[in-house]
Parts: C-alpha cells; sequence; structure tokens
C-alpha cells in the first residue's frame, strides 16, 4: 500500500457515522495549532507591558521590558507555523508586493507587519535608546558595535530627547493595545468568520481568542519572570507577582464567564449541529476540553490561586502555588487552541459523523517540528536578554 | 520644511529615514517583482490568459467522433454510459480526429471500470457499484459487458437482483409469501429505470388492514387487530417493519 493510503486505511476504524471522503483526513494539523497559541502569547504579553505604561500599574515594572522581549521573541516565531504549513516559504514575501484586500487570510503579512515595525519595535527601540547609547558609550569590541547599531547611532540623551522618547513610547502603547486586540482578535476572526463551520463561526470567537491569549500572556511572564529571578538569584518582587497573579486571576474570570456565555448560547439556540457538537464534546474532545481545557486550565488554577489570596500562606508556597498554576493555565490554553482548530475538523459536515486526528512524528507538520517552532522563541528571548539585558540594574541611572 | 525637519529631535529623524527607506524598497521591490502584467484582467498575470490558450488542445469532445464513428455512439448514446464520455475510456483524441492514423487505447483491462464502479459507501445509492474482489476477478470486465451499452447480461426478473437484502430479509420474515408486488405496484420500466419509475409503496393503515383488520376477508392464520383500537394515530410500519414484522413479544 502506498503511504498515504496506508495512512487514510488507519483512520478508516476511528471514523464513526457518517463522513465525506474529503473530511477524513484533517487539514489543519498540529502547526496551525500553534499558531494562534503563540500570536495569542505576544498579544497577552503586550497587554502585560501596557498595564505599566498606559494604566500606570507601578509594581508590574519589573515586568516591563521582560514582556516588550517576551512579545517580540515569540512575535519572531508566530509566522513560522503557517511558513511551514502552506510550504514555498520563498514565496511569501509576494502576499505584501500584490495584496489582495477581500482574503482575511492574505492580510495577515500587513497585520503581523504593522504589530512588529510600527508597535513592537519602535516601543522597544524607544525604550531602550537610552541605555543603549550608555552602554556603548562604556563597552568595547563587539558589544559597543552593536549597541551603536541597535542605536542607529543616535547620540542625543540630554533631558529634551529622553522626555520625548517617553511621551512617544505613550502614545505607541496607546496605539499597540488596540493594535494587540487587531492581531489576535483577527486569529479568532479567521475561523469565526467560517459560516459554513458551527463549531468556529460565532462573532464570539475573536473576543474570547483575546482573553484567552491575555491569561496565557500574562501567565507566561509570571513563568519566565520566577524563573529569570531563579536563575539570576534574585529574590522575587513580592508585590509583583501578587499583582501579576490577580491580573491573571480577573482575565481568567471574564475568559470563564465568556466561554460559559458561548456554550449557553450554543445550547439555547441548538441549531441543527447541536447533537453532533455534542457528541464530540462527549466523546473525542473530552479529555482535551472537559478535562485539560476546562478542568486542569481553568478551574483548578482560578480555585489555587483564590486559595492562595485568602488563606495567609507562607510566601514561599505562595509562589509554588501561583508557578503551578500559571504552568496549568498554559497547558488549558495550548488545550483551547487543539480544541478550536482540531475539534473544528473532527465532525462531518453532514453532521453524521465523527473522523479522528493522527499526529505525525516527523515531517513538515509533525510533532518534532512543532516542538521545534514551540522551543524557538525561548532560544530567542535568552538572546534577546544578552543583547538588551531588562533588568533593573542593567538601567543607567 | 528644512526648519521643521531641524527641530525634530535626532531620534524621530532616523526613525523618519528608515521609514523612507523601507517605503522605497517596497516601491523598488514593487517594480522589480511585480510582472508588468500583473493585474490586466484580476489578481493574475494578464499574459497567462494567452499562455493557457496557446496551450496544446488535447482533447476533441465526444461530438466529433459521431462523424465518423456514428456506429457506436448510436448504442453509446442510448446506453447507461451515455453520459461517460469517450475521451474518459479512450483517452485524449484531438490527434487521432486530425489524423485517423494516430491510433486511441481502448482499456480492455479492470482498472478503469473500477474507478468508476468499485463499491464506496460515498457513491449515492442505486448507482451500479461492485466488489471486484469478488465480481468474478480474473475476466476484464468487458468479456460480459459491452463497454458501449453496459447492460448487465440480463435484465434481472426478480426484485431481488437489486434489493437484495429486502429479499433477504423477507424471505425469512412472517411476510415471506406476501409479493413484493402485492404491495409495490412496479411496472417493468422500474428494472430498467429503476429512479426515473418509482413503484408506489402503501400509503394508508388500511392498506394492511386489508390483511389484518378483524374484518378482513382472508385466510384465517392471519393475526388480527382491533383497527380503531390499535394505536390508531401512527400508520403500521411506525412500529412494525414491514418486510420483517415483529410484533414484539
Ligand atoms: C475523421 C474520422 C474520425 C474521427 C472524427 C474519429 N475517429 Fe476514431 N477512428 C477513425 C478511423 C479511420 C479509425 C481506424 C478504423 C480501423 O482501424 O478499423 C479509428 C479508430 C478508432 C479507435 C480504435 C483504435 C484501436 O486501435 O482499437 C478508437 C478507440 C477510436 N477511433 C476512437 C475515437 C474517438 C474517441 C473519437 C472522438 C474523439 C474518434 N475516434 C474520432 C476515424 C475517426
Ligand atoms: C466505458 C468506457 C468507454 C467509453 C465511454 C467508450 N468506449 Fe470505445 N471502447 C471501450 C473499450 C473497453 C473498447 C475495447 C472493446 C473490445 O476490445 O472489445 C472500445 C473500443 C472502441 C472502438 C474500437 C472498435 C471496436 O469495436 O473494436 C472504437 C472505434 C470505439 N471504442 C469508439 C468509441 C467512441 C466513438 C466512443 C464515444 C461515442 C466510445 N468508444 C466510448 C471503452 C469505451
Ligand atoms: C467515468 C465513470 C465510468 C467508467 C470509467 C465506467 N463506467 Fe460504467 N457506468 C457509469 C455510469 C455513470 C453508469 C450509469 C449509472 C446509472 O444509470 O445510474 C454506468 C453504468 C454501467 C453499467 C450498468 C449497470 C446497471 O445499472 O445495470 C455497467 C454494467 C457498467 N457501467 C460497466 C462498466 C464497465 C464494464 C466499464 C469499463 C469498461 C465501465 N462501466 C466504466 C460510469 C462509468
Ligand atoms: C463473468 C461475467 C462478468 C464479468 C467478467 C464482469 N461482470 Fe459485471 N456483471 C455480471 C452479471 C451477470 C451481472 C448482473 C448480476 C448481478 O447484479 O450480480 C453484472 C453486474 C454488474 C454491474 C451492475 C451491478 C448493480 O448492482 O447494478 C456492474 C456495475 C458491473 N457488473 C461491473 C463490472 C465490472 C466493472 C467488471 C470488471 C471489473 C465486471 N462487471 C466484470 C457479469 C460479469
Ligand atoms: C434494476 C434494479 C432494480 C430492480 C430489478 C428493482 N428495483 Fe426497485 N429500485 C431500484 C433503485 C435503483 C431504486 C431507488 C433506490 C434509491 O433511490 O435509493 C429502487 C426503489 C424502489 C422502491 C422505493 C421507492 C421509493 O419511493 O422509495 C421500491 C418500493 C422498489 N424499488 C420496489 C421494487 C420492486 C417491488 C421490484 C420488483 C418488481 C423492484 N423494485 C425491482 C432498482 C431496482
Ligand atoms: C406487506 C407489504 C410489503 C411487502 C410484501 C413488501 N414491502 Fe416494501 N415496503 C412496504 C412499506 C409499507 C414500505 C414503506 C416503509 C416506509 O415508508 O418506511 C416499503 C418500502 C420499501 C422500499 C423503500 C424503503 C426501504 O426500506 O428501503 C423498498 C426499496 C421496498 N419496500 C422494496 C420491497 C421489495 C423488493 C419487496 C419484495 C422483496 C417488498 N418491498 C415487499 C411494504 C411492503
Ligand atoms: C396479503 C395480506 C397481508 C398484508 C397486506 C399485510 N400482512 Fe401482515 N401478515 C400477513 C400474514 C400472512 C402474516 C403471518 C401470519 C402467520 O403466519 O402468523 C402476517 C403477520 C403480520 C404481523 C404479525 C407478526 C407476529 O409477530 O405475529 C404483523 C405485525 C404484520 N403482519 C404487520 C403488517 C403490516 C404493518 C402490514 C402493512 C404494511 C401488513 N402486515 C400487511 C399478511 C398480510
Ligand atoms: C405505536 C406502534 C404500533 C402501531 C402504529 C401499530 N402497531 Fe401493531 N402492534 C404493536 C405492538 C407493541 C404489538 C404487540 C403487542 C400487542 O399484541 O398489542 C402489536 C401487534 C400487532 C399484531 C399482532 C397481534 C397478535 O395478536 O399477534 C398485528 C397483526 C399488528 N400489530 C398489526 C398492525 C397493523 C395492521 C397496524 C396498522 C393498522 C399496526 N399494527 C400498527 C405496535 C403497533
Amino acid at each position: 500500500m502506498e503511504p498515504t493510503t496506508h495512512h487514510l486505511y488507519s483512520l478508516f476504524h476511528e471514523i464513526s457515522g457518517y463522513i465525506y471522503p474529503n473530511e477524513i483526513e484533517l487539514h489543519w494539523k498540529l502547526l496551525i495549532v500553534i499558531y494562534p497559541y503563540l500570536t495569542g502569547l505576544v498579544a497577552g504579553a503586550f497587554i502585560l507591558a501596557s498595564l505599566v505604561k498606559v494604566f500606570n500599574v507601578q509594581q508590574l515594572k519589573p515586568t516591563y521590558r521582560m514582556s516588550l522581549l517576551t512579545a517580540l521573541a515569540f512575535l519572531i516565531a508566530a509566522p513560522l507555523p503557517l511558513l511551514a504549513h502552506l510550504g514555498h516559504p520563498e514565496k511569501s514575501y509576494e502576499i505584501f508586493l500584490t495584496p489582495n484586500t477581500t482574503s482575511a487570510m492574505a492580510m495577515f503579512g500587513f497585520v503581523y507587519a504593522w504589530y512588529l515595525g510600527a508597535v513592537l519595535l519602535l516601543e522597544i527601540w524607544l525604550d531602550y535608546r537610552r541605555d543603549l547609547v550608555l552602554w556603548a558609550r562604556k563597552e568595547k569590541g563587539v558589544k559597543k558595535w552593536l549597541h551603536k547599531a541597535l542605536s542607529l547611532f543616535s547620540v542625543d540623551i540630554y533631558d529634551k530627547a529622553v522626555r520625548f522618547d517617553k511621551k512617544f513610547v505613550k502614545i505607541i502603547t496607546i496605539i499597540g493595545i488596540p493594535s494587540a486586540f487587531l492581531l489576535h482578535g483577527y486569529v479568532g476572526f479567521l475561523f469565526g468568520s467560517i459560516k459554513a463551520n458551527p463549531w468556529w463561526s460565532s462573532v464570539l470567537m475573536p473576543i474570547v481568542f483575546l482573553f484567552s491569549a491575555i491569561v496565557s500572556g500574562i501567565a507566561l511572564m509570571l513563568i519566565i519572570y520566577m524563573i529569570v529571578t531563579m536563575m539570576k538569584e534574585r529574590t522575587v518582587d513580592r508585590a509583583c507577582l501578587e499583582k501579576l497573579a490577580s491580573f491573571m486571576f480577573y482575565a481568567m474570570i471574564v475568559d470563564f464567564s465568556l466561554e460559559i456565555l458561548d456554550f449557553m448560547h450554543r445550547i439555547y439556540e441548538s441549531e441543527e449541529s447541536i447533537k453532533i457538537l455534542a457528541e464530540l464534546v462527549s466523546g473525542k474532545l473530552f479529555v482535551s476540553l472537559i478535562v485539560i481545557q476546562l478542568l486542569i486550565g481553568m478551574i483548578i488554577p482560578l480555585m489555587a490561586i483564590a486559595g492562595a489570596k485568602l488563606f495567609k500562606i507562607p510566601f514561599e508556597l505562595k509562589k509554588i502555588v501561583y508557578f503551578v498554576s500559571a504552568l496549568l493555565v498554559q497547558f488549558g490554553i495550548f488545550s483551547t487552541r487543539w480544541n478550536v482548530v482540531i475539534g473544528g475538523q473532527l465532525f462531518s459536515k453532514s453532521f453524521r459523523g465523527l473522523t479522528a486526528y493522527k499526529m505525525e512524528f516527523l515531517g513538515l507538520e509533525g510533532l518534532m517540528v512543532s516542538l521545534a517552532i514551540m522551543i524557538l522563541p525561548l532560544f530567542i528571548l535568552w538572546f534577546l536578554f544578552k543583547v538588551l539585558p531588562p533588568w533593573d540594574d542593567a538601567r543607567n541611572p | 520644511m528644512l526648519k521643521l525637519w531641524k527641530k525634530f529631535p535626532g531620534q524621530l529623524k532616523r526613525l523618519i529615514l528608515i521609514f523612507l527607506l523601507f517605503v522605497a524598497a517596497l516601491m523598488t521591490a514593487r517594480h522589480f517583482l511585480i510582472p508588468h502584467d500583473y493585474g490586466q484582467y484580476g489578481n493574475y498575470r494578464g499574459g497567462s490568459v494567452h499562455e493557457i490558450a496557446n496551450l496544446e488542445v488535447k482533447y476533441a469532445g465526444q461530438i466529433v467522433c459521431v462523424d465518423c464513428h456514428d456506429d457506436i455512439a448510436e448504442i453509446k448514446f442510448a446506453g447507461y454510459h451515455k453520459n461517460v464520455a469517450c475521451e474518459v475510456c479512450h483517452g485524449p483524441g484531438a490527434a487521432h480526429v486530425e489524423d485517423s492514423d494516430i491510433e486511441l487505447t481502448s482499456p480492455r483491462g479492470r482498472d478503469l471500470c473500477i474507478l468508476c464502479h468499485e463499491y464506496l459507501p460515498s457513491r449515492p445509492t442505486g448507482f451500479p457499484q461492485i466488489v471486484s474482489e469478488s465480481h468474478n476477478r480474473v475476466k476484464p470486465c468487458i468479456s460480459c459487458h459491452d463497454p458501449h451499452d453496459p447492460v448487465p447480461p440480463e435484465a434481472p426478473k426478480e426484485c431481488s437482483a437489486c434489493h437484495g437484502t429486502i429479499a433477504r430479509t423477507k424471505s425469512h420474515s412472517y411476510h415471506a409469501d406476501v409479493e413484493c408486488v402485492y404491495c409495490h405496484q412496479a411496472s417493468p420500466e422500474h428494472k430498467v429505470n429503476p429512479r426515473e419509475n418509482l413503484p408506489s409503496k402503501p400509503k394508508t393503515r388500511d392498506f394492511c388492514g386489508k390483511c389484518h383488520a378483524e374484518d378482513a376477508d382472508v385466510e384465517f392464520g392471519i393475526p388480527r387487530v382491533d383497527m380503531d383500537a390499535h394505536e390508531k394515530r401512527y400508520v403500521c410500519w411506525q412500529c412494525h417493519y414491514p418486510h420483517l414484522p415483529e410484533a414484539g413479544q
């Protein structure tokens, strides 16, 4: 048997009910699960950063630069799953040259470029500019020239110029919040606007995506902040950690309510798809949706954080509770993406049957490539931390 | 203008320069990389239309074949394969039409036929399908079926030729002795062109009552029900499968 036939044949045993031939194999696989997951982290991390600049939440200051760099690192990796999934990455520039304004998917390049160029890079550059100039003055060799080049050889660090930077950063952050909403709302829109698919087609989709993005971004920053301070052998800033946990908690509450709202809406509407969706949720998606997304990724962390906040427990223990909760939230949000992307393709458009997803191990759309793409941002981040240290004591007075 | 530029802080000037550079690079790239006839008709190269139009024509369509092969065409257009074009089986024939010395191939094996006739759950019920593994595995199809007029060797006399499952089910049911045509008025055309000539189906409770009502004028052994008392609001086959009636002890 040919490999493709063999692959299809092995799926036959998993199919139940009636399904059209072109629905047996999923078209969007693991890579497309990773894509909204990564962009969600970008948007979430950025929104955390803007809490400091726009809403002046001083306690979160230690995470400000870290969040910006994290957003950048993950943003750099975000289009990779798409490139790997579509194939022919060497042709990708063409969507910029001949834009197709009627295709939501084709507009990704512009949403991405706007967010990268007009928001993130600009904000990071302006925030770091003064430090870059000062670092370059003190350093020697490669680092000196690297920092000089990164500052675009600017020299003005007198008060007026720095004040200008600060004002500019504020404006950009204010533009940045709707842009971050746009970036991830857009990803939700891609799914929400597919009217042929009842699992996706919902106006709530962009909003649910957005809030789950905020949840995952804050959770990620909590994890990175704790690991980095531990590795640098510094003490965790108590106020900062408490604020991170609080914001994560609030965002989760909103996210949770939205998901419940969506759920009730579907059940009350009871469109003709409801039977097969119920079968999907109680069968093939039970573990990833009810157990991981809802229980492990939402309810347990919510209760754990609430418990840690309500009862007087030692800070050391609190740290562990927050850290573990944030990890669980990451699992939860990842399976949220999984349930949307994979779940939406498991049922037949005839509403009368279900298929299955068998993950490949090797190959462009397989597990290995996906893992590599998921780990890559951490390396980029490590590199960014080296070049643009975000620590407070690296700042020039 | 120049005055305003001088007033900008140094870093803003740099950003503006970079932005302008970027725009210039994009414009240049667009100028050189987009084919000049792009967008002439739509989101593609205008020239591609002419390129495609100039491709060599390989198919001739089945109307031209009639000119020289009217005997075969006549048979084919009257048979089951009337909607299967000649070139589906014989391959692209444009060259052959120009010069009949260029020979076409004829699919004398089993492979091509199976492409359309192998059993697949997604094919519409009623489309003639076979399981080739068990449908005389050795001989080529054309030894029994004329490809241009693929009638089954003989028209099936029995309803069971096509409704095998129902016939088998019925044959061991209480209704074994009731003929299909007692309940379904099937015209002879139904066996030739089933879909266009569907037989009738019983419509009312009274139809079953002809044998099962208490006052029915039939042989003694048939179980009777009180037609007014026995589930009056439903038709009988909502509960009793007519081809395998059970009284559900
Ligand atoms: C201009 C007249 C002409 C047209 C039009 C024509 N044919 Fe033929 N065809 C012939 C002639 C002549 C032969 C050779 C007859 C013979 O050898 O007995 C032939 C032979 C064939 C054969 C038998 C080849 C073999 O070796 O078994 C096939 C099959 C065939 N034609 C198919 C077609 C099809 C399909 C078309 C339409 C696309 C077509 N022909 C159109 C004249 C024509
Ligand atoms: C379902 C497939 C199929 C279609 C459709 C079909 N043919 Fe054939 N044709 C065959 C096969 C198979 C043979 C070989 C028959 C044999 O060797 O006994 C054949 C043989 C022929 C021959 C060779 C002459 C002969 O009798 O040996 C001609 C000519 C021909 N076909 C013309 C046509 C024309 C014209 C059409 C369209 C009107 C057509 N065919 C449609 C399958 C097809
Ligand atoms: C391109 C698809 C196609 C190919 C190839 C094809 N057929 Fe058919 N065949 C059909 C269609 C369509 C019908 C008509 C079905 C209907 O009437 O509902 C049909 C009908 C038939 C029937 C009539 C079955 C009945 O209803 O009693 C037979 C027998 C048959 N084909 C045999 C063959 C053989 C033998 C070949 C190979 C030489 C062949 N077919 C190749 C499409 C195809
Ligand atoms: C030995 C003779 C023989 C050969 C060889 C043969 N068939 Fe048949 N075929 C029959 C007979 C007899 C029937 C009608 C009885 C029946 O329905 O089983 C039939 C029926 C059919 C039908 C109609 C089935 C239906 O349910 O309406 C199709 C389609 C068909 N054959 C296709 C093929 C194809 C394709 C091949 C080659 C792979 C082939 N046959 C080879 C004898 C043959
Ligand atoms: C040549 C094959 C063939 C034969 C022989 C045949 N039928 Fe059918 N019959 C069909 C097909 C094909 C259909 C349509 C099935 C469908 O639409 O799914 C059909 C449908 C029917 C239906 C359903 C009509 C409806 O409205 O749903 C009845 C009843 C029926 N046949 C009775 C009979 C009886 C009685 C006989 C014997 C006298 C018979 N058939 C012989 C092919 C056949
Ligand atoms: C006692 C009366 C009776 C007899 C005898 C009978 N049928 Fe039916 N048949 C019915 C009724 C009633 C229906 C309608 C069922 C429904 O609408 O759900 C039906 C429906 C059908 C249908 C279409 C629905 C289906 O079940 O696929 C077919 C085909 C059919 N019969 C074929 C046959 C054939 C072939 C025979 C003989 C072997 C036969 N019937 C004998 C009463 C009968
Ligand atoms: C031509 C007369 C006739 C017609 C019409 C008829 N039946 Fe019957 N039916 C019989 C006979 C004969 C028996 C079997 C009697 C016996 O041997 O016990 C029977 C038995 C039954 C039984 C009893 C099975 C049991 O477990 O005892 C049911 C139920 C039944 N038929 C339902 C129907 C329905 C529903 C219809 C209408 C679609 C129908 N019949 C039409 C003749 C008929
Ligand atoms: C709502 C379901 C239902 C409907 C509709 C229905 N039946 Fe019944 N029928 C039953 C059940 C249940 C039994 C067995 C229990 C009993 O004997 O009352 C039965 C029993 C019978 C028996 C066997 C009686 C015996 O004494 O063995 C016959 C004959 C029968 N039905 C014929 C008919 C006929 C004819 C119709 C249509 C006029 C019909 N049924 C409609 C449910 C139904």
